[in-house]
């Protein structure tokens, strides 16, 4: 089996930072701003009215082709969490047309056409919610396991939520936000050492309650299946990145893991929130900024989310990775 | 001899049992004593209690108000009269606050007691208490009074203070304290009316709402039904039998685990097409700080089911770190051949009900 190397992490959130007091003030939660504080949630970042997903997704691809990190790219796994967000096509004009062409303009498609990546394939990835980053990810390596000739994907997530949608998810403050990595046959940052999804369709329509109560049973079930995948135990992660949630949920899962909490990395959460699909590539550009990270060091990267999904990446630190730190 | 039994608390749960065994099984009159704020509401409990008990209560039944939270609480009733008192009027949830469980358990018992103290043909007073009133202790409790080494929520406590109000009266009344289990069904068919944490933490993991399980797995969990625990409360309110303390479970040897109970619950759920489409996963065993941790989460969850039910359950859940094993020696004793329900059938029927009743109403009580 061929190594696959994921590098380059790079995130974009939305314009304005609110205090979640602001937010709530204005109606905009479902919880209220005290119990979403006591979570651990202080700040988050929301879109300007006229930024749209798409120019979040720019955002960061901009970023990568600034810093000479998006190269030649072979193909461009693009994943939102709100499936509209995979359609960047004007609704008004939907409306008016009824022509659904306006509901296929693919925000892949305008990236690949944007960056001038002429020779990269587009696959839009829209049904794994929060997890679709990982996801991404995971569909990467096993297309240049397959195709030969590809040597680099760039994989994105960009979400923003609606106008006037309520920024809380399953008592999570939410930030619009994109990222993006690069997964390449080239030796970068991290060797993928494996990688890992479990979906249950049956709680697809789960309520909030629902999504938090089967947390600990399928997140614990999810790292003990990739960890066997990947003939580890718990004692050899060094790193735990997780998503952003009530910080009540790692210390618990930490003790139930057998994982020492100082292993466990959210740092990002008070400052941005739950940046949907973002969260491991925000947590995991703000560890490797801390210089902590060793080469032969193994992060988890582990996600839930709707659908319901559960997805975890096991990386590899290589000798490249305190130049990816600098460099980040 | 024809004699007078007073039960309070009679249209509570047990109390409702308890007179209908009475009637079935004795000559005794009843006086049932409930609480009533007023008229209107004490005709209601009447005519609830006659429907309940049918017609061959109306000859050898009264129903009286009786608020043991006051002092004149059972002024209604001729002393002279009384035979037999069992006490079963409390308050039952296992999350009751401190306030209320000293007024009414404690306090209602003491006033209990000085009124038995007036029966001068008194020939049992028996209380229903709790195996719980054995607190934190860990290993074997026997059928005796029993020190306080601490409780793990306000009812226990307050069962615990109660049965010192009347066992501080053992060298001058005929008393009895008898432990109750948990009672998890009316009867061997699963019928469930009264629902408690048992339920309530059945139903969580049920609708996938939680998928932690607190306590040591090796933990023995009494459970009983309330047709089982009403024969035994009968049985030992026979004047020929010793008064004194009385464990009404299961031999220990029957007694089921909470990993034994828990594994019946979900080999009923997992036959269950709903629970099946859901996936939803057995729970992992936690250990209490990571038990304490959920719960000081699930307080920001907006009062929704999780900490709704959970505030039921919590209060409970830290007893099930406390391994112990209640001896029934005396019960053995008094009640020879007797059978109690077997504790893994008797789950698997109520589970069976549990979901063909989708957890019926969401009244919670305890023992």
């Amino acid at each position: 089996m061929t190594d696959v190397f994921v590098d380059s992490f790079v995130y974009s959130l939305g314009e304005r930072k609110i205090h979640v007091n602001e937010t709530a003030a204005a109606g905009g939660l479902i919880s209220s701003a005290q119990d979403l504080e006591s979570a651990g949630f202080r700040w988050h970042h929301v879109c300007e009215p006229t930024t749209s997903a798409y120019d979040l997704a720019s955002a960061v691809t901009r970023r990568l082709a600034d810093s000479d990190r998006l190269g030649d790219v072979d193909a461009i796994v693009y994943a939102t969490c709100l499936p509209l967000n995979g359609n960047a096509g004007d609704a008004a004009e939907w409306e008016a047309t009824k022509d659904v062409k306006h509901l296929m303009d693919f925000p892949a498609s305008r990236l690949q056409a944007d960056f001038g990546l002429h020779k990269a394939v587009v696959i839009g990835l829209n049904q794994q919610a929060c997890t679709a980053m990982l996801g991404s990810v995971r569909l990467a390596q096993a297309m240049l396991q397959v195709e030969k000739d590809w040597n680099r994907v760039l994989c994105v997530t960009a979400d923003r939520f609606p106008e006037g949608a309520k920024y809380e998810q399953a008592y999570n403050l939410i930030s619009d936000g994109a990222a993006a990595c690069v997964v390449s046959r080239q030796p970068g940052a991290f060797r993928l050492v494996t990688a890992h999804q479990i979906t249950n369709g049956g709680l697809g329509q789960a309520g909030d309650d629902e999504t938090v109560g089967s947390y600990f049973s399928y997140t614990h079930r999810l790292v003990r299946e990739t960890l066997e995948r990947a003939g580890l135990t718990a004692a050899d992660l060094d790193w735990v990145v997780t998503q952003n949630t009530n910080d009540k949920a790692w210390q618990i899962l930490a003790r139930l893991l057998g994982v020492g909490f100082e292993k466990v990395f959210f740092s990002s959460m008070p400052d941005v929130g739950h940046v949907i699909s973002a969260d491991n590539v925000v947590n995991l550009a703000e560890l490797l900024a801390t210089g902590r990270v060793r080469p032969g060091q193994r992060i988890a990267l582990i996600m839930a989310g709707f659908g319901l999904n559960w997805q975890c990446l096991i990386l590899e630190a290589t000798e490249a990775v305190a130049a990816a730190a600098a460099r980040d | 001899m024809r004699g007078t039994t007073v039960i309070t608390g009679a249209d509570g749960y047990l109390g409702r049992q308890l007179a209908a065994a009475l009637l079935a099984d004795g000559d005794d009159d009843l006086v049932l004593a409930v609480r009533a704020d007023d008229s209107a509401e004490l005709a209601a409990k009447k005519d609830r209690l006659a429907q309940r008990l049918g017609p061959q209560a109306r000859s050898r039944t009264r129903v009286v108000a009786a608020d043991l939270s006051r002092d004149d609480a059972l002024a209604d009733i001729d002393t002279r009269s009384v035979t037999r008192i069992v006490h079963a009027a409390a308050v039952t949830r296992f999350n009751v606050e401190r306030d209320l469980a000293q007024r009414v358990n404690v306090d209602g018992t003491a006033r209990l007691r000085a009124f038995a103290a007036r029966c001068d043909n008194l020939q049992r007073l028996a209380m229903l208490s709790t195996l719980y009133a054995a607190g934190r202790r860990r290993g074997d409790v026997h059928e005796e009074r029993l020190d306080d080494v601490g409780f793990v929520n306000h009812y226990e406590w307050s069962k615990w203070a109660a049965e010192e109000e009347v066992l501080g009266a053992a060298g001058e009344l005929p008393v009895s304290v008898l432990r109750l289990p948990t009672l998890v069904a009316d009867d061997d068919g699963g019928q469930v009316t009264q629902y408690n944490a048992f339920h309530n933490t059945l139903k969580l993991f049920y609708y996938g709402l939680l998928s932690l399980l607190p306590g040591d797995g090796a933990t023995p969990l009494s459970l009983a039904t309330a047709s089982f625990t009403a024969s035994a409360v009968t049985r030992l309110l026979d004047p020929a039998i010793a008064d004194g303390v009385y464990h009404i479970c299961p031999d220990p040897a029957d007694t089921a685990t909470l990993d034994q109970l828990v594994d019946t619950a979900f080999t009923v759920f997992e036959r269950d097409p709903g629970f099946q489409r859901r996936g939803l996963m057995r729970p992992l065993p936690c250990d209490q700080e990571s038990f304490e941790d959920l719960l000081s989460a699930a307080d920001l969850l907006r009062g929704g089911p999780i900490n709704q039910s959970l505030s039921s359950v919590s209060p409970f859940a830290h007893q099930l770190y406390l391994p112990k094993t209640f001896r029934n020696d005396a019960l053995r004793a008094a009640w020879p051949g007797y059978t109690a329900p077997d504790p893994l059938a008797l789950a698997e029927t109520t589970c069976l009900r549990l979901i063909e009743s989708k957890w019926g109403r969401r009244t919670q009580e305890t023992p």
